[in-house]
């Protein structure tokens, strides 16, 4: 089943136009063109996609360091959900709501 | 439409459907035994497609004819077909395929295109339907012939030697049809087919020049039996794919 000169290529698919693109797989292919036709039978000839995106998986930069992406220390305040914000957003909208002395 | 012309008409419709459901059984057999598994996928899906052009063609002559489109696809003897002689060659190996599908999907690409302008609507309506499924499989097969040629060696004598083996038969997608005058006539067939065969060698011996693959016999015109010779290569197929139909033939699928 194909050879060492083969390549990966992973898929990227949108569902519709403005969409987010999303991992769909990959495929193997010789070339550029080859990897096209291939995405487009695995990923597409279902009328399933609206674009591909054809990407070599070797010219992907990839981070996958858990020191960086999961650092040892609490860090829960750096997400949104740290801090609380509804009563905040509740008083704008009463002020909205109050007209245009905003 | 006048009785003369609704046959003829009637005869063009099956020359489409029978080219395009014999290549697709042919080129079936690669599902499974392709030189790659996504080519593999790719192979059967283009073969497919032509398997559901050639039911669309069958469906229109059926409804023209007050007949049924499987009875028209599996019911006929091997002598009743009508496919032009380039189909009559086995699957063989990739190369010859992939010479073949060369050949025959530029052919049916100046033919569709000329049948988008037809005057009978339905015709010019599965023609410029089809036109958008036939650019992909056109596509494929310009990046095959241009692979095997490029690759040089056993891959580029194989593809050579198919395509000397094909030349004499690649015109008979071309070859005149009794009622062709009465189609011309009504705007059913907006050209003749000889104009469409010139417009066929002006894109295939080109590109074919130019990847140094071998041209000879390409301009020969085609007999007059070109849809109507037979091969035992195509009486075994016949038997294969009429397997199912003909093992109960009452049997509502």
């Amino acid at each position: 089943m194909g050879d060492s000169k083969d390549r990966v290529w992973e898929v990227f698919r949108q569902e519709a136009e403005g969409d987010p693109m999303v991992h769909g797989g990959s495929v193997r292919a010789p070339d550029e063109e080859l990897a096209m036709h291939y995405a487009r039978e695995f990923y597409g000839r279902r009328q399933e996609s609206h674009r591909l995106w054809v990407v070599p998986r070797d010219s992907i930069v990839e981070l996958d360091d858990q020191d960086l992406l999961n650092p040892p220390f609490d860090r829960s305040f750096k997400r949104p959900g740290g801090y609380i914000i509804k009563h905040k957003l509740e008083a704008a909208k009463a002020r909205a709501r109050g007209g245009s002395g905003g | 439409m006048d009785d003369a012309t609704r046959e003829a008409l009637a005869e063009l419709l099956l020359t489409l459907a029978d080219d395009e459901f014999v290549l697709g059984y042919w080129d079936s057999e690669w599902t499974g035994i392709a030189p790659m598994l996504e080519e593999d996928v790719a192979m059967s899906s283009v073969s497919q497609d032509e398997i559901g052009h050639a039911k669309a063609w069958y469906e229109l002559l059926a409804a023209l004819t007050d007949d049924d489109a499987d009875r028209i696809a599996y019911g006929r003897s091997p002598g009743e077909y009508r496919h032009a002689a380039l189909m009559n060659h086995a699957r063989t190996d990739w190369a010859l395929t992939v010479a073949r599908r060369f050949l025959y999907e530029h052919a049916d690409a100046v033919r569709l295109e000329s049948l988008a302008r037809s005057s009978h609507t339905p015709v010019a309506e599965l023609a410029t339907k089809m036109r958008r499924e036939e650019t992909y499989h056109l596509m494929h097969f310009d990046v095959w012939l241009r692979r095997l040629a490029d690759a040089g060696g056993e891959a580029r004598d194989r593809l050579a030697a198919a395509l000397e083996r094909l030349w004499p038969d690649a015109s008979t997608v071309f070859t005149p049809l009794a009622g062709e005058a009465l189609l011309v006539e009504a705007g059913i067939l907006p050209e003749p087919l000889d104009a469409l065969r010139r417009r066929w060698l002006e894109r295939v011996v080109p590109a074919c020049e130019a990847l140094s693959l071998p041209v000879a016999g390409a301009d020969v015109p085609p007999a007059a039996d070109g849809r109507t010779r037979r091969t035992q290569d195509f009486a075994w197929l016949h038997g294969e794919l009429t397997m199912v139909a003909r093992s109960e033939e009452a049997a509502t699928w």
